[in-house]
């Protein structure tokens, strides 16, 4: 080991440092080399100590806490294709292997053109590669439908990095996430494989049949039921909502583990939590968010809940905490939503922006049926949003330290 | 008096408390000024090499006001100018005589320097090349001697690791330190200030007014004590000052002749632990004989002249500065671990909880070095800059408008208030590594330029 790197620092890093023969491709080596080992460089002036973290050991952790939504979402795709399909002989481990199938050329795909684009842009801009590219290029294929076309996932990521990012100048400049802003460009392009009310199973003409994963008994082409928010959205007024959910098959339970159909990652409430709980004690995501968005969704929910049920629709009478397991919304404020970069980056901002996060979903599902999916919505909106409101908090802020510092000396 | 709670603020836990007691170092043939030192400063040179100086004598000026002077702390042959870029002098190396012919001064008691002006005070300062001690907030410069102060800070609090403990270094000069006192009362219509640290043992003394600080670190930083005593606004100047820095102002006044010694602390963890206590060293005096004594020679090594979190490096062969209580010394780490971002982070030291250091070895501390611990990334506003910032500033937004080099936003959100060092820790907590402080003196360094 210790004979390869010093061979590395010896022969193969000078063609790539100033002078050398690759010095474009500088970012490429650099991201290889302190992806093997830490960096050798040392504080350049005080402080002479520095925190032993970096970009690089914060990112990697958010793509572990979004590593349980993933095997989840592999066993889900297999699973629900064994049951559409009528498979014979279906075990744990062959719902893996299909879902495997099914989700895993997707993952690689968004990561593989993702970081393409990241590397282009580094060399061409010459800074280094962010790591940001791996957290984006892992949300992306879990907010998709297992059934998603390879084509749409490439042009969906390359939509979201160059547009929700590059173009404002990298990671640390974008106003949106990037991951989301794939998915909303996706999402009105190619309404056909991702609106948002048709079921997402695999056919067996999208995924492999070998024998070994048991046999294809029915060849379904393709079930074009709905999903529970569109089954709220569309319950008569007067109806009640839940037992419209249950006749399409949704019990609070279901829709909690997850075992629905739906996007790769963001079916099941308790692979979530296991990520948020993660992100919680690693301290990485803001929990003012994430709460605040709770408090939202509880509250406006929880409006709906109390308002006179003739005014508004059958949804609108919905308990407040389907709302929490239903659609995108729980995956959207833990993962999406507490994007350092795009969220709300003062304490009270993010209180602010976390809670009309979770509003807004809930009035969008409720009073606007034609986007069921109001969580990408209401994030993405507030991502704009997020600096205004940073701004008044800054002039709050300004007014009451010159207050402070007036008192203080007058006194 | 009052008692302030510090409650946000971060305490590095590193290796090498210097012991509490205190040796004399006296053997020191070679003595050295830095006119780098003093930042901004244009020296004019009065002495060339060769030339002999008493002990006392003008080895340069101000250009910029020709009052100030800067003086020879011993009496010898000046054996070279060292320059800089642009021909600044960096380094002026005097060797020792071994008779000693000094410059003296006036002499005064602590009753007769208090019915002195502020214009006397400030000439004899001026003078006798003592008023440089004295700094001013806004900019943290040498203070602008024509400015009147609303009130001059005196730090004898100790926060940082590991800042001299000033109730070892008062004693046995507590005569010199209350002179220094009323001297500088003279310079304001305010008050003066002595800021200490709670539980250290350090008397009240007259003609100033005593504030106590507990808390972690920062807590004994002075733009703390300004922000909770008497927070700078727009067109405010206040005058600050290291509490050693005074006992030698008192020294000057009361022999009337240039001081000799001063305490500093020499700790780290790289400093072999015998090594780690006080020492009474002349002013200017080369210190290597003790640095290659006291440091394991084998290892590469960075001498800080301040703390661990702020002060300059400076090289073994060079000595007691200006400015500066405490050295402190760390190991150059250069070395590179296997796939650092996915180890469970046991035994690397971090203030957050992604290590597992940080929940599990809470008591431990730890024997750190200078590896930067990552490599530059964009910087990102997130609010995690700000977590143990005492101050009352947004700091990530600060820096923010430090980078877009907007001074007005700057102004209002507290830059003023502020000095590079009260961003060592959000410089230390950041995984993008940002140059935090230098963007800050940057920003600082703008706005004088504009003015506010």
């Amino acid at each position: 080991m210790k004979f390869l790197f010093d061979f590395m620092d010896k022969n193969i890093a000078p063609l790539f440092e100033k002078g050398g023969k690759f010095e474009r491709l500088y970012p490429l080596f650099e991201a290889g080399d302190t992806f093997t080992r830490t960096p050798a460089d040392v504080t350049p002036s005080a402080p002479h100590v520095r925190d032993s973290i970096d970009q690089k050991r914060l990112m990697v952790f958010v793509v572990y806490a979004l590593l349980p939504c993933l095997f989840f979402g592999i066993w889900n795709a297999g699973h629900l294709f064994n049951i559409n399909n009528n498979v014979e002989g279906a075990t744990f481990l062959t719902a893996m292997l299909r879902g495997a199938a099914m989700v895993l050329p997707i993952v690689m795909v968004s990561y593989i053109v993702g970081g393409v684009w990241e590397v282009l842009f580094a060399i061409v801009r010459r800074h280094e590669i962010n790591e940001g590219f791996l957290v984006t290029g892992m949300l992306f294929p879990l907010v998709l439908p297992p059934t998603l076309p390879l084509w749409q996932v490439a042009v969906g990521i390359s939509f979201g990095i160059i547009i929700g990012k590059e173009i404002f100048g990298g990671v640390g400049f974008n106003i949106l996430n990037p991951a989301l802003t794939g998915r909303a460009f996706l999402f009105f392009a190619y309404p056909a494989q991702i609106s948002g009310d048709k079921i997402w199973i695999g056919s067996a003409k999208t995924a492999l049949d070998n024998s070994f994963l048991g046999k294809v008994m029915e060849n379904v082409d393709g079930v074009t039921a709905a999903t529970p928010l569109a089954v709220a959205a569309a319950a008569e007024k007067g109806t009640d909502a839940i037992a419209a959910l249950g006749d399409a098959g949704f019990t609070l339970w279901n829709m909690t583990a997850g075992t629905i159909s739906g996007c790769i990652g963001s079916t099941s409430a308790i692979a979530i939590v296991l990520g948020m709980v993660f992100l919680l004690i690693t301290g990485i995501a803001s929990w003012r968010v994430m709460l605040s968005g709770l408090i939202g969704v509880v509250a406006i929910g929880g409006l709906f809940n109390i308002l006179p049920a003739e005014q508004f629709s059958a949804f609108s009478q919905l308990p407040f905490y389907y709302h929490l397991v239903m659609g995108g919304f729980l995956f959207g404020i833990v993962f999406m939503a507490t994007d350092p970069v795009s969220c709300a980056a003062t304490n009270t901002g993010k209180w602010i922006y976390g809670f009309l996060i979770g509003g807004l979903t809930v009035l969008i599902r409720v009073a606007n049926p034609a986007y069921p999916e109001g969580a990408m919505l209401a994030i993405l909106f507030m991502n704009v949003m997020a600096p205004l409101i940073d701004h008044f908090v800054v002039q709050a802020h300004i007014k009451k330290r010159t207050a402070y510092a007036r008192a203080l000396n007058n006194a | 008096m009052a008692e302030f709670k510090i409650k946000k603020g971060f305490d590095i836990k590193v290796l090498g408390k210097p012991a509490p007691h205190i040796e004399d170092y006296t053997d020191a043939q070679l003595f050295a000024v830095y006119p780098s030192e003093f930042e901004g400063l244009k020296p004019r040179l009065k002495i060339a090499a060769g030339d002999t100086v008493k002990r006392g004598e003008v080895l340069f000026e101000n250009k910029k006001n020709e009052k100030m002077l800067f003086r020879s702390p011993c009496c010898g042959t000046i054996k070279a100018v060292n320059l800089g870029t642009r021909r600044a002098p960096m380094e002026i190396l005097i060797e020792r005589a071994e008779q000693e012919d000094r410059v003296t001064f006036e002499t005064y008691t602590r009753d007769t320097v208090g019915k002195l002006s502020r214009e006397q005070v400030v000439d004899h300062l001026l003078n006798t090349g003592m008023w440089p001690l004295i700094k001013q907030r806004p900019f943290s410069k040498i203070a602008d001697p024509e400015s009147t102060p609303k009130a001059i800070f005196i730090n004898a609090a100790n926060s940082a690791p590991f800042q001299a403990d000033f109730s070892l270094v008062l004693k046995g000069d507590e005569e010199a330190f209350q002179t220094g006192i009323n001297a500088l009362s003279n310079l304001t219509e305010g008050k003066v200030y002595l800021c200490k640290s709670a539980g250290s043992e350090i008397p009240d003394f007259g003609n100033a007014e005593s504030h106590t600080f507990s808390g972690k670190y920062p807590s004994g930083n002075t733009s703390v004590h300004i922000n909770r005593i008497s927070p700078i606004l727009p067109h405010d100047t206040v005058y600050t000052l290291a509490a050693q820095d005074v006992i030698l102002i008192g020294k000057l006044l009361v022999t009337g002749e240039l001081p000799r010694t001063k305490v500093v602390a020499l700790a780290g963890p790289a400093v072999k632990e015998e090594f780690r206590k006080y020492y009474r060293v002349p002013l200017g005096a080369n210190l290597q004989p003790l640095f290659e004594k006291a440091i394991d020679s084998r290892i590469e090594v960075r001498i800080i002249n301040g703390n661990i979190l702020w002060g300059d490096s400076i090289s073994a062969n060079s000595g007691v500065r200006y400015y500066g209580s405490e050295f402190f010394v760390l190991e150059e780490d250069r070395s590179r671990h296997l796939m650092g971002w996915t180890m469970p982070g046991l035994l690397q030291y971090s203030s957050h909880r992604v290590n597992l250091s940080t929940l599990l070895c809470k008591a431990k501390s730890w024997k750190l070095g200078t590896s930067l611990n990552g490599s530059h990334r964009a910087m990102v506003v997130t609010g995690w800059m700000d977590r143990h910032q005492p101050l009352n500033i947004m700091t990530d937004y600060l820096i923010r408008a430090a980078l877009a080099h907007d001074t007005d936003e700057m102004v209002q959100l507290g830059i003023l208030e502020t000095d590079p060092e009260d961003f060592a820790l959000a410089a230390f907590v950041d995984p993008h590594k940002t140059d935090v402080c230098g963007i800050i003196k940057t920003g600082l360094q703008e706005i004088e330029e504009e003015g506010i």
